[in-house]
C-alpha cells in the first residue's frame, strides 16, 4: 500500500500565490511515501514545501521553473509499476494522446504522468495509462483561464492502482477515484 | 497393595535404590489415589508428556517426603496440606524449620524439591477437574522447568483454560479462532478494507472490457473515504493515527531482550517471534482504545510468550500466539490502571500501589522504612515504579523472573498483593546495605538490584503474608 502524490503546474509565485487552503490542510507529512511533480513549481520555496511532505521527491523541468537542474523526463519503479514523469510542454501537440503514447513507449513505463495543460485527464491506451494531474493551484494556462485546482493521489497496492482525483470545485474539495489493474507483473527483479 | 497398573514414569531403576522407603511411599501413594473418587488411574497429564516422562528423571520425591512428613494421613489433601503447611500462617514452626534446614542443607535436596513439586503438579494436572486452590498452592512454591508443565499451569492460573479438562479442546479452539478473526479485522490495511467494501457494495468494476483506447472512467468514492481524509471515522485517518503506535510497538519489540536468541537476532525464528509479539501488541492496542500501547507492555508480554512457545506439545506451540494474547489480556487486566497516566493519582493507580508498598515496609521493618523515607528521603517512586509496573521482569534475569512469576500468578487474590510483598522482601533482604547507605548509594543499589537467591526471596515474601512486624 504505497501512496504516491502526483501534482504540478503550481506556477507559484507568478500566477498563483499558494496552494488552496483546503488542499494544504489535507496534505500533511507522514502519509505519503512518494511525491512526483510534473514541473512549473516554479521557485525553490515550493520545492522545500514539497520536500517536507515526503523526502522522496521527483520533479521534472517545466518551462517556467527557476531551477534549471531538473531533468526533462524521469522514470521510477514503485511496487509493480513503472512510472514515467515529464512536464509535457515538449510533447507536441500539447495533451495529444497519440504523442503522449509515443513518449510512453519511449520511456517504457506503465503509467505516464504529464502536465502543462492544467486540465485533469486520465487515458488508457494499449501501452498503458496517461494521467494529467492538472494544476494544483488552478493557475491559468496558455490555453485557458478556467482551471480548477486539482491533484492526484495514487494508491499502489500490488497489481492494482487506485487513483484518487482531488478537485476544488466551487470552493469544495471533490474526490473521485479510478481503478485499474495491471495484467502482468513486471519482470524486473530489483526495485 | 497396588491395585492399578504402575505407570511408566514411576517405574524406573531409581526406585529400586531405596526399596524400603519407596515401597512405603508407593503403597501410600496409590492408596491415596484409590481413595479419591474423582481421579482416573494415573495417566500422564499431557498426551505428549507421556513419552517425555519416561525419558525424564522420574520423581524422587520419596527421599524428601520421609524426613518431612510427621505422619502419613490418608485423607485426600494429605500431600497438598503438607505443602500448604509449609507456607500458611498456622504452620507449626517445626515444619518451617525443617524446611529451612532442608533448603540450606543439601543441593540435591533442593532439586528434589523441584521433583516433588513436579510430581504434585503432574498429579494435580492429571485430574479430570482440577482443583484450582490446590494447584495455586503447589504452584506458588515454584513450577519445574520441564515437560511444558509451566505452560499449562500458567494457562490454568490465568483462567485461560477452564479447570474441567474435558472442556479444554473446545475452549482452545474457540479462543484461537477468535484471535484469528481479530487479526484479520484489525491488521488489514485501508486499501484492502476499501476493496472489500466495494465488493460488498457491488462496485466490482472489472475492466475486462479492454477497449484499446478510452478515457478512464471516474467513479464515486465509497463513504467519502480517501487517503487524505481528515474525518474522525475515516479508516484512512485511523490508520495513520495508529501508524504512530505501530511504529512505537515495532521499536519496542526490536529492543525486547536483545541478549536472548529467542527474541532478537537475525534468525528467522527470532523474527517470527518478534512478528508474533508485534501482532499481539497491535491487536491489543486496537481493541483497547482507552489504554492503547504503553512502553513496557512488551516486557510483560515477553515471558508469557516465551513460556508458551517453548511448550513441547506441538499443537500448543503452534498456537502460542493466540494463547499468549488472551493470557496477556488477563494478566494485564489487573494492572491496566498502572499504565494509564490519568489514573496515576487515583486509588487504583500506580501511586497508590507505591504507597501500599511503603506502608507494607513500614509495617514489617519500621527502622528501614524510616531510614528510606525520612533520613535519606528516597522517594519510593524512584525504584519501585519499574518493579511494580513491569512485574519485576527488569530486575532479575529472565529465568529468575519467570520463577517469581510462578509465585505471582498463583496468588488466588491476583498478583498485586504478592508483588508488593516480593518488593518488600527485596528491600528487607538488602536492609543492611540500605541502612548504611546515603541517597545515591541506595538508589544505585535499588535500581540495579543485586542478584539474589530467588527461592530465599520468595520465602521471605511468603513469611510477610499476614504476619505482623517481627
Amino acid at each position: 500500500m504505497v501512496l504516491v502524490l502526483a501534482l504540478g503546474d503550481l506556477h507559484i509565485p507568478h500566477r498563483a500565490p499558494d496552494l488552496p487552503a483546503k488542499f494544504k490542510s489535507m496534505l500533511v507529512p507522514g502519509k505519503i511515501q512518494h511525491v512526483i511533480c510534473t514541473g512549473n513549481l516554479s521557485i525553490k520555496e515550493v520545492h522545500d514545501y514539497l520536500k517536507t511532505l515526503c523526502p522522496d521527491l521527483h520533479i521534472t523541468r517545466g518551462e517556467y521553473d527557476e531551477d534549471t537542474r531538473y531533468p526533462e523526463t524521469k522514470t521510477l519503479t514503485i511496487g509493480q509499476f513503472k512510472l514515467g514523469l515529464c512536464h509535457g510542454h515538449q510533447v507536441v501537440p500539447w495533451g495529444d494522446l497519440d504523442s503522449l503514447a509515443m513518449l510512453q513507449r519511449q520511456l517504457d513505463v506503465d503509467i505516464l504522468v504529464t502536465g502543462h495543460t492544467h486540465q485533469f485527464t486520465a487515458y488508457k491506451h494499449e501501452g498503458g495509462v496517461v494521467i494529467n494531474p492538472g494544476s494544483a493551484t488552478g493557475a491559468f494556462s496558455n490555453i485557458t483561464y478556467d482551471a480548477n485546482p486539482s491533484f492526484v493521489l495514487m494508491d499502489i497496492d500490488g497489481l492494482r492502482v487506485v487513483v484518487y482525483v482531488y478537485e476544488l470545485i466551487d470552493g469544495e474539495v471533490k474526490v473521485d477515484k479510478i481503478d485499474f489493474k495491471k495484467t502482468t507483473a513486471t519482470t524486473h527483479s530489483a526495485h | 497393595m497396588v491395585k492399578k497398573k504402575v505407570p511408566d514414569w514411576l517405574n524406573s531403576s531409581l526406585w529400586s535404590s531405596t526399596t524400603t522407603t519407596s515401597s512405603y511411599y508407593d503403597t501410600n501413594h496409590f492408596d491415596h489415589h484409590s481413595s479419591t473418587s474423582a481421579s482416573t488411574p494415573i495417566d500422564p497429564p499431557l498426551p505428549s508428556a507421556a513419552t517425555r516422562d519416561e525419558q525424564q528423571h522420574p520423581p524422587r520425591h520419596h527421599h524428601n517426603y520421609h524426613p518431612r512428613k510427621p505422619d502419613i494421613k490418608e485423607d485426600k489433601h494429605s500431600k497438598s496440606s503438607i505443602v500448604n503447611d509449609n507456607i500458611s500462617n498456622n504452620s507449626s514452626n517445626s515444619i518451617i524449620n525443617n524446611k529451612i534446614e532442608n533448603r540450606k542443607a543439601d543441593n540435591t535436596e533442593s532439586s528434589a524439591d523441584d521433583i516433588s513439586n513436579q510430581a504434585l503438579l503432574l498429579t494435580e494436572l492429571s485430574r479430570k477437574v482440577i482443583n484450582m486452590g490446590e494447584l495455586r498452592r503447589i504452584a506458588s512454591q515454584g513450577i519445574p522447568d520441564c515437560a511444558g508443565i509451566r505452560s499449562t499451569v500458567w494457562k490454568l492460573l490465568l483462567g485461560y483454560l477452564p479447570p474441567d479438562r474435558s472442556l479444554w479442546s473446545s475452549e482452545l479452539a474457540k479462543k484461537r479462532s477468535q484471535y484469528k478473526r481479530f487479526k484479520e479485522e484489525l491488521l488489514m490495511n485501508p486499501s484492502e478494507i476499501t476493496r472489500r467494501l466495494e465488493k460488498t457494495m457491488g462496485f466490482d468494476n472489472d475492466d475486462a472490457k479492454s477497449e484499446s483506447r478510452c478515457v478512464l472512467a471516474r467513479s464515486k468514492i465509497t463513504h467519502g473515504e480517501h487517503p487524505l481524509s481528515l474525518g474522525k471515522s475515516s479508516i484512512w485517518n485511523k490508520f495513520f493515527q495508529d501508524s504512530e503506535i505501530i511504529e512505537q510497538i515495532d521499536r519496542d519489540v526490536k529492543r525486547t531482550h536483545p541478549d536472548m536468541h529467542f527474541f532478537s537476532g537475525d534468525s528467522s525464528f527470532a523474527k517470527s517471534n518478534q512478528e508474533a509479539l508485534r501482532n499481539i501488541l497491535i491487536v491489543f492496542a486496537k481493541l483497547n482504545p482507552g489504554i492503547r500501547y504503553v512502553q513496557g507492555m512488551n516486557e510483560i508480554l515477553a515471558p508469557l510468550f516465551y513460556v508458551f512457545k517453548n511448550d513441547p506439545d506441538e499443537e500448543m506451540e503452534a498456537c502460542a500466539e493466540a494463547d499468549t494474547f488472551f493470557c496477556f489480556v488477563e494478566l494485564l487486566s489487573g494492572f491496566r490502571d498502572h499504565f494509564c497516566q490519568q489514573l496515576d493519582n487515583s486509588v487504583v493507580g500506580i501511586r497508590s500501589a507505591i504507597t501500599r508498598l511503603s506502608h507494607l515496609l513500614k509495617e514489617h521493618d519500621e527502622e528501614l522504612w524510616r531510614h528510606l523515607e525520612v533520613t535519606t528521603k528516597v522517594n519510593p517512586q524512584f525504584y519501585s515504579f519499574r518493579w511494580i509496573t513491569l512485574l519485576l521482569t527488569q530486575e532479575f534475569n529472565f529465568t529468575d523472573s519467570i520463577h517469581i512469576w510462578d509465585t505471582l500468578l498463583s496468588d488466588p487474590e491476583g498478583p498485586q498483593e504478592t508483588l508488593l510483598r516480593v518488593c518488600c522482601a527485596m528491600l528487607i533482604l538488602v536492609r543492611r546495605r540500605l541502612l548504611a547507605g546515603d541517597f545515591t548509594s541506595i538508589l544505585k543499589l535499588l535500581q540495579h538490584y543485586p542478584p539474589t537467591s530467588i527461592s530465599h526471596l520468595l520465602y521471605v515474601a511468603g513469611k510477610l503474608h499476614g504476619q505482623p512486624s517481627h
